[in-house]
């Protein structure tokens, strides 16, 4: 079988449990092009090759006996380093946890194995889930497949490289002001932060506790919905766990969307941060495309970008801060410079400025729910921009503020970012759906549709 | 916020440390704090509830 390192999550299942592959070819197969890509990309903190081959070799052996141990059985994963995964250090990409050892894996690694997937190893961030791309941590930031030369967003920078450039066909990220959606954006996958408290952040280092989500990072949208089934669910021991009952996520995958109501928010990109030509052009082909399908698409306002990131950052900062604080009191050294500007920003907050951000928070929650009355599903930018140089931190400090995720971080609904097209760079663009809480599924409806009529699975980057 | 505001804050919030050794991270993130909440609306409503809310009996 060719070209293994293509395969979806959904077809390496299916021809496991078919016995028409083997577990231990394809780990193997995808460790050997790791060897290869991984010195240009830098997705891996740390890869743990004897272990995920000594779990491929038991899931053959299950397999062959006809014993599988869900829908992922025998597929590789990657894993964010701020995620615990058990006898892994969980460095969280600082040298302030470098001697940090996992006791035990999250209760999202937890479920990926309970579902028969194989850890291949910890995954690049930026430090502590926040900042950029930086040169003076203990590992280089990784990199993106389709330009070495560009960043491949964050902060699950190792998870969207790696997926994107076929090192893994899945991976866990975690995204508090986006940082699922900005490498989703960056690499041309897709990546879902789901409704808030739907997947357990229990064994996740925190940044932000009531923004901090867990979510799936994968080259299809079908797929994306087949990791998250195997992640949600209610853990009572999550504080900020729904209680909500797990949903069908694939069940309108390849229903088409004849009918349904898309509200595009045209402001976010043409008014409150103007984005590139390109993506605007994208962003438009998305709607049209949608339209031609049957659905309707209605424009629709919400608050603006600029508050909404102003509400995000307070809280963020904040809640970050009480994380922080000692560490950085400390040992401030021990920090890398963008990540200890962005986490002493807090000591500078007010509980005046936390409390005004968090009453604004129930305000813009009952604003984008009022919306989704209207309509079925929400239509806006990622991010304004393609992926910029990467060692041009001028460009960086630029244009990573100028996206439209961080509104879905403030109100908690599921949120999907995808490829839009290519630009004339040969950088992916993208584009974001939106949708009510717990509706997970029709946001996969949509973007399958979009899938479909652009073929966005189909598109690699060119590297080998 | 002037130099000598940001001292006293830092100051109080335990990052002397950092002070002496990132004098200009530390006026960054003063900075990017004193920048943001000017751009949230406050509400009006005096009984606007905060985000998220107490609730008793429902986790843990």
């Amino acid at each position: 079988m060719s070209d293994l390192h293509w395969m979806t999550v959904d077809a390496a299942a299916r021809a496991i449990a078919a016995r028409e592959l083997s577990p231990v070819d394809l780990t193997k197969a995808l460790l050997d092009r790791i060897e290869q890509l991984d010195p240009k990309l830098n997705a891996f903190i740390r890869i743990d090759d004897e272990a995920a081959m000594a779990a491929a070799l038991a899931a053959e052996t299950e397999a062959r006996s006809g014993r599988l141990r869900g829908p992922l059985h025998g597929v590789p994963v990657g894993i964010k380093d701020i995620i615990d995964v058990a006898g892994l250090p969980t460095t969280c990409h600082s040298k302030v946890r470098l001697d940090h050892m996992a006791t035990a894996d999250a209760v999202c690694v937890e479920k990926l194995r309970g579902a028969g997937a194989i850890v291949l190893g910890k995954l690049s961030t930026h430090e502590f889930a926040i900042g950029g791309p930086s040169f003076d941590l203990p590992w280089p930031p990784a990199r993106n497949p389709w330009n070495t030369d560009h960043h491949p967003g964050g902060s699950s920078s190792g998870s969207g490289s790696g997926v994107a450039a076929g090192l893994f066909p899945m991976a866990l990220g975690t995204d508090t002001g986006g940082s699922v959606r900005n490498p989703a954006s960056c690499c041309g996958i897709v990546g879902l932060k789901p409704t808030y408290g739907l997947v357990s952040r229990r064994g996740v280092f925190p940044l932000s506790f009531t923004l901090d989500h867990v979510g799936p990072m994968t080259r299809t949208v079908a797929d994306n919905a087949l990791m998250l089934q195997a992640i949600a669910g209610h853990d009572p021991l999550d504080p900020g766990s729904a209680a909500a009952a797990q949903g069908h996520y694939a069940a309108a995958l390849d229903r088409g969307i004849r009918g349904l109501r898309v509200g595009f928010v045209r402001h976010f990109h043409e008014i409150d941060t103007p984005a590139h030509p390109e993506v605007t052009a994208a962003l438009e082909h998305v709607a049209r495309s949608l339209q031609v399908e049957g659905a309707e698409i209605r424009n629709i306002t919400l608050p603006s970008l600029g508050e909404f990131g102003a509400v995000n950052r307070v809280i963020l900062q904040s809640e970050a801060w009480s994380i922080h604080g000692p560490w950085l009191s400390e040992r401030p050294g021990d920090y890398g410079k963008l990540g200890r500007q962005r986490l002493m920003a807090g000591a500078f907050m007010s509980a005046g400025d936390y409390m005004l951000a968090s009453r604004r928070r129930l305000q813009m929650i009952a604003e984008v729910e009022a919306a989704l009355r209207e309509v079925d599903v929400l239509l806006c930018a990622s991010s304004m921009d393609p992926a910029c140089r990467i060692e041009d931190t001028a460009e960086v400090e630029r244009t990573y503020p100028r996206q439209a995720r961080t509104p879905f971080n403030v109100t908690g609904h599921p949120a999907l970012a995808m490829m839009a097209g290519l630009s004339v760079g040969g950088l992916p663009v993208s584009v974001q759906f939106v949708g009510r809480y717990f509706d997970e599924a029709t946001v996969f409806q949509v973007a399958r549709a979009w899938e479909r009529v652009a073929g966005t699975d189909k598109k690699h980057p060119p590297i080998v | 916020m002037d130099k000598d505001t940001i001292e006293i804050l830092a100051r109080h919030a335990g990052l002397a440390r950092a002070l002496a050794d990132f004098p200009e991270d530390v006026a960054v993130s003063a900075k990017q704090a004193a920048d943001v909440a000017h751009k949230i609306k406050r509400p009006t409503d005096p009984t606007a509830e905060p985000w998220p809310p107490m609730k008793t009996g429902t986790t843990l």
